[in-house]
Parts: structure tokens; C-alpha cells; sequence
């Protein structure tokens, strides 16, 4: 039916726009579904390339404009440079009220030149707007879940990298200029694209004092020679990355732009720059991040998250400081441990690990905060890694080298070429291109996006779902009446992770009676041993429930009297609403 | 006729207002009392600029006075604070009235010092004040859950006395846990099982259950105070920190002043935390982690030496140290933003002493500093400053006796207002003292030497002439205070063979030096150039050997 329908919407748009969509989409008959990917989807993206934040704005608005029930598009806030930090809210919309819904977020692309969270976010939205009504799974998430995804929350930076001289590792920051050497000049010693291949390379020299030679069997590569070693070749020393001495002061590219690392702003342990390299001002200077966190706290229904980073290969969860070892307790690490480890076996390549122990110990993280300042159980991938060259564990340098040559035919390699240096004379530039070790190469992307959008879809299906059941009244005389109710949790998450209970981050779950006049109200602990605990207040019909933990349940019980038709809500931040 | 009447009202009114101006003041400034007082500074002197950093969420203004003579920011700057804390109204008139008297009485200091003066971070919590009802607020106008549990303000206090402030409660029962103090029945303290004491009375504050949550005022109106809601040991979840950090509009818009202030070298709170007159101690075990959480060991001696400095200026004496708590101003300015941060109530409780003939009052045997406060209070013949213990009926205690009584708020830490223009002039004297020791950059002893008919060699000492160090040691580790850049300029026939063209310095010590040399080929002269803008800059030209 909906092929159909979408034919003849195809037949009418093409006779408007005078067949120009025919090149868009295929027609039905000429297409075979693939197994788990849309067969003829009413958006065509190209999941085999990167797009700038222009780019990745017009694909947002193709699938908000092919799908206005399932996505709406808004702005969660400006960048520094004044973009819009665009954000996809996808649900049901038909159904419910959607910033109630358990919400997951996803963001991408904190770090500037660590491009496809942006790509994964689109791909997520795209597949979960075409797939829904499709696939049973999809169309329950999104009957019963809201998700965030804000494809990249570093625009600027994302432009830069695509667009201006950078290597694959620049730029990390953010674009506020910030004085590095102190000297009282804001960014005045950049890389320079010397020779014009678009990408920062490296600089060589030939020097009789230097300590490398080129390898014999590839002209790419660099060896370096030990003390022992007999050189009876030319010997090279390295100059580092492209670029002159802008400003004179007798150093190279020592005031980039930045810097500042924006996974170092987060308002959890935040530590100043003496401490934790990289931070800024004051937890959340910076004007992307500050959105972010303004949107969580405005959001209290968001329960899962998940940030896109890269590379190499990582699901990874917090504490990011080994000072915040205490914040993660047995409870919430087995909630950790279920969703990474399942996260390790979608993703083959990929290792779940713990930040501070197995990458390194770190302030301010952005995973830090929604969990340690939120209690929202959140996740940092680290996208790509080696493994996806020749799809096996060996750790081997001459692996890229190797796929560079064999499976994309030299694309990423800018082979050495003499240069006239102001400074240093004649040297030679070359390298692997920018977009290149980082980013996944283009024919393996659109994989690296659907196990990741896999591995996310499973952590947001584990979010609290509630129900309420087992609704039983008896009579206890005088025209007293003991109404008791279970309400189930059926998922993995709780709707207070154990940080958020002991800081009372979020306020309780409220379980309401309404039909009848409520005496007192108490929370069922043991309903065989009639153990019981009373609440204290003076609207006796809201039960406070402080946690409704995963795969589990909470009993409630009402006293009445006058009792009519009676109605049980429960009214969770994270958990939703549910009545009966 | 119309039009004659209006002219008379305009006057009429200038007047009043010209009166109202004039006349002395005898009570602390309210906000706008405040706002006229920094407008007609603004308005009256070359000297003096004022900015409104931003509204509150309670609609007040968060003012920053400039205060200097000729390029404020290329010069060493002095940050003054008041209202650190809502409740303290003494801060925010003692911010003033140092701005009104440097203008006034001291205007050739702002030649070679910048002072930027924040005279009320609490607009929003000082107000309550001077509302009908008082209390000690701290809170920004922010609607916060103060005890989360989802619902905002739901449980304020009552003035059940109908006296104006909110005091205390005393409710007898055998539960309860305090009794009265021995030298003062008035006042309430713990009982003390080690001594044989039994508690008497329920200790809780003016105001009724609102909620039926069995607790008592826990979530009123508000807020989230500045002086907790900094990012140094920030007290997460704790009510008035804020959710995180730097959350509230007041405290974000003076940091995004503070960080484009290059020139800045100290911060003078006048607030709660004391390191003036009772110094900082060094406590190795404080620096020897990752986070550092003690003054390090050169910067206890700067403060050591500026408190002495304190103590001798306004000769007060029996200061109470307070080092600081959780997400305040004075740690952050020093821990987390490397400044020199100097703070001080500004004036505190003389200790009341007992006289030899007088064998009537009793000891004050434990220093209770509101029995000390009683009968400081009684010597100086205050009025309303404490409510006398008086039943009422109270809801939540049908059966039982419930008084209501106590100190007033605000009485224990603002003077009467005549005591204030004394405890101003102490307190300016020592801010003088100072900007006096203020370390400033010189290029001494500048020597040059042929080796050649071509060859210069330039010596010069970087000298600090100030007692102050160029960078506290924990500035040195800052990002934000800039290095002393030490330049030579040459023109296009002279060579530097030997020497930086840019030299960065860390840091040079009060009084201290660094010798700076170059080798020049070439005629004619340099110029030699060094300093930052919290160090002050020296330039000198030098004429080559030849």
C-alpha cells in the first residue's frame, strides 16, 4: 500500500517537476530490498561520503519534509560562528505527548576533525522515518520513544576541517581563537597547505644529521634509523607539519586555532586548564556545549545517550577521571556492562572500555556529565578503527599503507614532492591526506553507521517502559477499601540510576489515584509479610516512588473511601506516563 | 497655564529628587539607592564607567564601575567585590563607597592602577532586605526545587510573630535537642550528653509545614547563590549551588568580563571568607594531587605578608579565618582563575570582655558568638535586633508550647550604618596599601658594549619594582594571565646574531630581576620593549655602538 501510494505521488511530482525526481529515486520495479536497509526510500542519501554542515542541514530538511509525523527539525541553540545546532527530534507523533516519551540523544562530531557522528545521526534518522510501519521493532521505538539526534554539535569546526588547511588530526578545538603561547596574539601561527593538495602533510629534508631514510620497497614510508643501524642511503630528518613561521618568532604552527578541547567544558568535576589540558573558561564557555546542556535540563525524559567520537574502535563509558571512580556503583556498572557488551559483539573491531583506565583519566567529558550531573547512562563511541582495513586484530602499520594502495588505489596518499621552504630550504611534502586513518573510508561507511545506529537502537529499546498491572481493591470495613496496584518496569534501565537516587537528580515517579477519596498511601515492600511503608504528606493520593528499577517492579497501595471510577497514573520523568 | 503647571511639577520633582540625594543616608542602599550612587559616580567623573553586565532573573542589574585614568585595560587592574553574599549589605556599601572615595580623594592611583569595582553580585537576594519580610537570603530570584522533590517553592516561611523577620521556633519536648545557653537563657545551643546535659526544645525555623512532609521551610522562594555556584569543590545537588557550575545569569556574565580582563592581578571580595586578616596556611598534602586543593607554598607567603599589611591598615583585630566552602567566589578567583584573591567580611563582632567590678554577668566560658553578640549589642544600645521568646499557636504542634524569638537576621555581620564610614576608610587605607606593593615591570641597567665596529652587545635587567610577585604561583600555571614578553624591534640593516627577537618570561619575584642580553650587527637603534598588561610595560630605546 505504500509502495503504491508512493508511486503515484512519484508519478505526480514527476509531472511537475518535469521528471527531474525520476533521478532521484528508482521506481519500484526496478528495485530488490536488501535484507534490513529501506528497499526504495523516499530519501535518497548517499551513505558513502561526509557533508558539511550545509550538507548535513539539507538532508535533515529532505527527511523532516518526507516525514513531518515522525520529525520535526528545530535549533537547539548558534555556534560560535552563529550556526544553527540543528537537531532531528524523530518519533510517533501521532502518539502521545512526545517530550514525554523515554527520550535518547544523540550528538556527533564534538571534536572537530572526528566527522561521522554527523553521519551516523542522519542515518539513524533516516532509517528509523523509513522503516517505520515497515519493521515491527522500529515502529515500537518510535510509538513509545523520542529521539534527539543533533548531528554534529561542532559546525564551525566541522566546515573548517572540510574546508580549510587542516591535517587528519586538526582541528580538535572548537574555533574560538585562544593564545596558546601566551605571547598576547590569538591564533597567528597556523598550518599552512604549502603545497596545495588540500590536506596538512609532512615536511622533509635531506640532512646528513637526520635520523630517517626512505623505505627501499615504498617510497611512502619513513624508517627510522637506530644508532646501530649501517645508512647507506640518504638520511632525512622531519620537520613536522606543514607550515612556516607566521608571526616571526622563530617556532612553526605553535598558535593554531583553538585551543581549547571541547570534551574538557563539562560541568561534572570540571578542572581549569593547569589541571585538565584543554578546558576552557568555565564549565559550559563553550556556546555548543551550553545548548546541549540547556536542552538536557529542559528535557528530564532524556534517559539514554550516546556521543559519536573517533577513532579506533571503542564503546566507552565513564568515570572519565579516576577521581570519579566512587560515582559508579555495582548497580549502574551491570546496566553498563549489559548494553557495552552487547555493543562489542555489533560492532566487531570495537572494545568496550572504561575511560579513565583503559584510554586515559580525564576532566570535564561530556559522558561525565550526563551520567555524574544527569543520571543519564551514556556512551562515547569512538568510530573506526584499524580492524576495518583487512577485518582482522593485527595491529600493523603497514595496513594502511597496504589498503591505501590496494583497495583505494593511492586515493589518500600524497606522494613526496621538493618544496622551497622560506626557512628551510629545499625540503620535500607529502603524507596521507586529511581524510584519511580517521575517517572511515567511503565504501565501508555506510556499515560503521548501522552498527553503531544498531548498538544505539538497542540501548534506547532498554530504556524504562512502564506498565501498571495486577489492580486489586478489597474491602477492609467501615467503607475502607485497600486498592493496590504493581507498576512494572519491563527494561533494562531504571528510571533513577543509583547516582541519580543518591542526589535525588530527578524527582520521584508519581503513582496517582484518582475516583476516590485517598486516606493514606503507602508503598508495598512485602506484600506476603504485610511489610509496608507510609507516605507522609498531605495529598496522600500521589505515591512518591523514588526508583522503578529495570526489569523489575514497585507495588502501591491506596486507602479509600467514596470510591467511583477509579484511575491509576504513573507519572515518570524518564519512565513516561502511563495510566490504567 | 497647562504648560506652566507641568514646569512647576518637573521642579518640584527635581527637587525631591535633588533632596532625596542630599540627604544623608542612613540605612544600606537598596538597588536603586545603589544604582543612583554608581550613576552619579559615572556621571560626575572622567574616571569612572559604568556598564550593566547583565539583568538577574530577578530583573536587577549586575554593575561593573571602570575606574581608571587613561587606558584601563593596558594597565595592572584591581577587581572589588560586594554583595559576594546576599545577606551581607555591608559588602556592597563598602564596594561603593571605596569607588566614591578613590574618585574623590585618591584619583592619581588610577594613573598607574585600574579598578574594577562589582558592588552587588546578590542584587536579586539583598533586596529581601529591605522587603516586608526578612530573612537572611542568599538566593538569586532563580526558581529552583530546593529539596527535588518536584515541586517548586511549595514550603516558604511564615512570619508567625507577624514581627517582620523570620527568627526561630523553640518547641518543648523531651526529643528535642537544645537547651539554653548558661551565661544567656536567651540564646539556644545543643546539649552536650558529655556534660550531663538533656535536650529540651525542637530547634526549626519560623514557619509552618506547607507541604505535610514533616519537614520544616525547605524549599522557599529561590534561588541559587553566587557565592556557591563556582566551579572550584562546587557542592553538586547541594540547595543553592545551582545544577552546575557557573549556571546562574550573574555569575556567567562577570566571568565573560573577568576572562577578556588581561590586566587583572587581584580580586578583593569584601564576603564571608577571611584570608585578610587571618592568612592562608600551605598544606602539602593539598598540592600533591592531580587537583590542588591547598594555597601553594609561594603564594602563602604573598598572603601572609598582604594580611599583615590588613591587620596593620584597619587595626582591627580578632578576625575569624574562614578559608572558604563549596563553589565560592574567593577560592575560584584564586584556585581556578590563578589571581591573587584576597577577601574579608569587612568587619566583624568585637569579643566582649567582662569587666573586673562586674560580677553580676556570667562568662561567656564557650565564646558563643551570639551571646557575644547580645551583649555587644546591649553596650552599643542597638534597637530591634532580637525578638523576645513569645508563644503561638502552631498547626503542626497543636499540644505543644511554641515560641518564637531569637536574633534578628542581618544583625550579626552589617554594623549599624554610623559605623560603617569608619570601617570604609580602614578597609579603602588598606586596598591603597595595596595597589602601592603592585608588582610593575622596569628594563634597568641597560648596558651596551662594541666587540666591533659593527657589533653590539645590549644587556638589561627585567626588574619587577613592585613587592608583588609578576604572576602568583598559581597564575604561573594559569592559561589566563599572560607571560612578560620581552621584544626587540630592529629596522631593516640590523642582523640579531645572537638573542630572541620574542623572549617569554614565566615570572620574576617582587623585587627580582632577569638579565636579557643580545649580540646586533647593523647602526642606528633599537627599541626594547617588555612587560604584559597585569605587569605593567616599560619601553626603552637603545642607541647602537657606532
Amino acid at each position: 500500500m505504500r509502495q503504491y501510494l508512493y508511486v503515484t505521488t512519484l508519478l505526480i511530482a514527476s509531472l511537475i517537476l518535469g521528471f527531474q525526481s525520476a533521478t532521484q529515486a528508482q521506481n519500484a520495479q526496478e528495485v530488490f530490498q536488501a535484507a534490513g536497509t529501506p528497499g526504495n526510500p523516499k530519501v535518497q542519501i548517499s551513505f558513502n561520503r561526509y557533508y558539511t554542515p550545509d550538507g548535513l542541514e539539507a538532508l535533515a530538511r529532505k527527511i523532516t519534509n518526507a516525514y513531518p509525523d515522525l520529525v520535526k527539525l528545530s535549533s537547539i541553540g548558534k555556534s560560535y560562528e552563529g550556526r544553527e545546532l540543528w537537531m532531528l527530534s524523530v518519533t510517533n507523533y501521532k502518539k502521545g505527548v512526545a517530550d514525554r516519551k523515554p527520550g535518547f540523544y544523540v550528538d556527533g562530531n564534538i571534536h572537530s576533525n572526528e566527522i561521522q557522528g554527523a553521519e551516523i545521526g542522519i542515518y539513524t534518522a533516516w532509517y528509523l522515518t523509513e522503516m517505520y510501519g515497515e519493521n515491527d521493532f522500529i515502529t515500537e521505538l518510535l510509538d513509545d520513544r523520542i529521539f534527539y539526534i543533533v548531528p554534529t554539535i561542532n559546525p564551525d569546526a566541522r566546515h573548517h576541517y572540510m574546508k580549510e588547511v587542516n591535517s587528519p588530526n586538526s582541528p580538535r578545538a572548537g574555533l574560538i581563537p585562544l593564545d596558546d603561547d601566551l605571547d598576547g596574539f590569538f591564533d597567528e601561527d597556523g598550518f599552512d597547505d604549502l603545497d596545495g593538495d588540500g590536506s596538512v602533510t609532512s615536511m622533509r629534508r635531506k640532512s646528513a644529521l637526520g635520523n630517517y631514510i626512505v623505505d627501499p620497497q615504498d617510497p611512502r614510508k619513513m624508517i627510522a634509523v637506530g644508532p646501530d643501524d649501517v645508512v647507506t642511503t640518504q638520511r632525512y630528518e622531519l620537520l613536522g607539519g606543514e607550515g612556516i613561521d607566521n608571526d616571526g618568532d622563530g617556532r612553526v604552527n605553535e598558535d593554531r586555532k583553538g585551543y581549547y578541547d571541547p570534551n574538557r567544558d563539562w560541568g561534572w568535576n570540571w578542572q581549569p586548564d593547569y589541571i585538565q589540558r584543554g578546558a576552557y573558561k568555565y564549565p559550559f564557555s563553550v556556546p555548543e556545549n551550553r545548548a546541549v546542556a540547556d536542552f538536557i535540563k529542559a528535557h528530564p525524559n532524556v534517559a539514554g545517550a550516546q556521543s559519536y567520537h573517533n577513532s579506533g574502535g571503542m564503546i566507552l563509558r565513564g568515570p572519565g577521571a579516576r577521581e570519579d571512580v566512587d560515582t559508579y556503583n555495582r548497580a549502574d556498572v551491570r546496566v553498563y556492562d549489559a548494553i557495552g557488551k552487547k555493543g562489542a559483539k555489533l560492532i566487531p573491531g570495537y572494545r568496550y572500555l572504561v575511560v579513565y583506565k583503559d584510554l586515559y583519566s580525564v576532566f570535564g567529558g561530556e559522558l561525565d556529565w550526563f551520567y555524574g550531573g544527569r543520571g543519564i547512562y551514556t556512551f562515547t563511541n569512538e568510530i573506526f578503527t584499524s580492524f576495518a582495513y583487512y577485518k582482522n586484530k593485527e595491529r600493523n602499520r603497514n595496513q594502511r599503507y597496504d589498503f591505501d594502495k590496494e583497495l583505494i588505489f593511492g586515493d589518500a596518499f600524497t606522494d613526496w614532492k621538493e618544496y622551497d621552504h622560506p626557512t628551510y630550504g629545499l625540503i620535500e611534502i607529502g603524507g596521507f591526506k586529511k581524510n584519511f586513518g580517521r575517517n572511515t573510508p567511503g565504501f565501508l561507511l555506510e556499515e560503521e553507521c548501522h552498527r553503531n545506529m544498531a548498538f544505539t537502537l538497542y540501548h534506547a529499546w532498554h530504556m524504562p517502559k512502564l506498565s501498571i498491572s495486577d489492580v486489586t481493591e478489597k474491602s477492609i470495613g467501615n467503607g475502607l477499601t485497600e486498592i493496590t496496584a504493581t507498576i512494572r518496569n519491563e527494561r533494562l534501565i531504571p528510571t533513577h540510576a543509583s547516582q541519580d537516587l543518591k542526589y535525588n537528580i530527578e524527582r520521584p515517579d508519581y503513582v496517582t489515584l484518582s475516583g476516590a477519596n485517598v486516606l493514606a498511601s503507602m508503598i508495598v515492600d512485602n506484600d506476603d509479610f504485610g511489610v509496608t511503608t507510609e507516605q507522609l504528606t498531605k495529598t496522600p493520593e500521589k505515591i512518591r516512588v523514588e526508583n522503578i528499577p529495570g526489569v523489575s517492579f514497585v507495588k502501591v497501595r491506596w486507602i479509600v473511601k467514596d470510591k467511583k471510577n477509579i484511575k491509576i497514573t504513573v507519572d515518570s520523568a524518564k519512565g513516561g506516563i502511563v495510566s490504567r | 497655564m497647562i504648560k506652566k503647571t507641568s514646569y512647576l511639577w518637573i521642579a518640584t520633582a527635581c527637587y525631591m529628587l535633588l533632596s532625596i540625594a542630599a540627604y544623608a543616608q542612613n540605612d544600606y542602599p537598596d538597588n536603586s539607592q545603589l544604582r543612583q550612587r554608581l550613576q552619579k559616580l559615572a556621571s560626575q567623573s572622567s574616571n569612572a564607567s559604568l556598564q550593566s553586565l547583565a539583568k538577574t532573573e530577578g530583573n536587577n542589574d549586575i554593575w561593573a564601575l571602570t575606574l581608571s585614568e587613561g587606558n584601563a585595560d593596558e594597565k595592572p587592574a584591581i577587581a572589588v567585590f560586594g554583595g559576594v553574599a546576599g545577606h551581607h549589605l555591608l559588602g556592597i556599601d563598602l564596594a561603593v563607597r571605596f569607588a566614591e572615595d578613590i574618585v574623590a580623594n585618591n584619583k592619581e592611583l588610577l594613573k598607574t592602577t585600574t579598578f574594577y569595582v562589582f558592588p552587588n553580585m546578590s542584587p536579586d537576594a539583598s533586596a529581601q532586605y529591605f522587603s516586608q519580610l526578612k530573612y537572611n537570603r542568599q538566593a538569586n530570584a532563580s526558581k529552583t526545587d530546593d529539596d527535588r522533590d518536584g515541586a517548586v517553592n511549595e514550603d516558604p516561611f511564615e512570619d508567625l510573630n507577624g514581627d517582620g523577620v523570620i527568627t526561630i521556633m523553640r518547641i518543648e519536648d523531651a526529643t528535642g535537642e537544645y537547651i539554653s545557653h548558661p551565661s544567656d537563657a536567651r540564646i539556644l545551643i545543643k546539649a552536650d550528653k558529655q556534660k550531663g546535659q538533656k535536650g529540651k526544645y525542637k530547634v526549626i525555623s519560623e514557619g509552618i509545614d506547607n507541604d505535610g512532609d514533616y519537614q520544616w521551610n525547605e524549599d522557599g522562594p529561590g534561588g541559587i547563590n553566587f557565592n556557591k555556584n563556582m566551579s572550584f569543590k562546587f557542592p553538586y545537588f547541594e540547595s543553592g549551588a545551582g545544577e552546575h557550575p557557573i549556571s546562574e545569569i550573574e555569575n556567567r556574565a562577570l566571568l565573560d568580563f573577568l576572562y577578556t580582563k588581561w590586566n587583572l592581578y587581584a580580586i578583593v571580595s569584601f564576603g564571608p571568607q577571611n584570608n585578610l586578616s587571618v592568612p592562608l596556611k600551605h598544606n602539602p598534602a593539598g598540592t600533591s594531587k592531580r587537583v590542588i586543593t591547598s594555597i601553594l607554598k609561594d603564594d602563602a607567603k604573598i598572603n601572609q605578608m598582604i594580611s599583615d599589611q590588613y591587620n596593620e591598615a584597619t587595626g582591627f583585630k580578632g578576625g575569624k579565618k574562614n578559608t572558604g566552602s563549596g563553589g565560592d567566589f574567593f577560592q575560584w578567583a584564586y584556585f581556578h582563575f590563578g589571581r591573587l584573591s584576597l577577601s574579608t567580611p569587612g568587619w566583624w563582632i568585637p569579643e566582649m570582655k567582662i569587666p573586673k567590678e562586674d560580677s553580676v554577668t556570667v562568662p561567656n566560658k564557650d565564646k558563643n558568638p551570639e551571646v557575644n553578640f547580645l551583649r555587644w549589642a546591649e553596650k552599643e544600645q542597638l534597637t530591634n535586633y532580637f525578638t523576645e521568646w513569645t508563644k503561638v499557636d502552631h498547626p503542626d504542634f497543636p499540644n505543644k508550647t511554641v515560641e518564637v524569638g531569637g536574633i534578628h537576621p542581618y544583625v550579626m555581620i552589617n554594623p549599624p550604618y554610623n559605623l560603617v564610614e569608619d570601617i570604609s576608610n580602614k578597609n579603602n587605607a588598606f586596598i591603597y596599601q595595596l595597589a602601592a606593593m603592585q608588582q610593575n615591570i622596569r628594563i634597568v641597567n641597560v648596558e651596551t658594549k662594541a666587540t666591533d665596529k659593527l657589533l653590539t652587545r645590549i644587556t638589561a635587567e627585567i626588574y619587577n619594582d613592585g613587592l608583588l610577585p609578576t604572576h602568583t604561583q598559581m597564575g604561573d600555571r594559569s592559561r589566563w594571565l599572560r607571560k612578560i614578553k620581552v621584544a626587540i624591534e630592529t629596522g631593516n640593516d640590523q642582523v640579531i646574531l645572537s638573542g630572541k627577537k620574542i623572549e617569554l618570561i614565566d615570572r620574576i619575584d617582587g623585587d627580582q630581576s632577569m638579565t636579557v642580553s643580545w649580540l646586533i650587527k647593523g647602526k642606528g637603534t633599537v627599541k626594547i620593549t617588555a612587560g604584559a598588561a597585569h605587569t605593567g610595560n616599560d619601553e626603552i630605546t637603545v642607541k647602537l655602538n657606532n
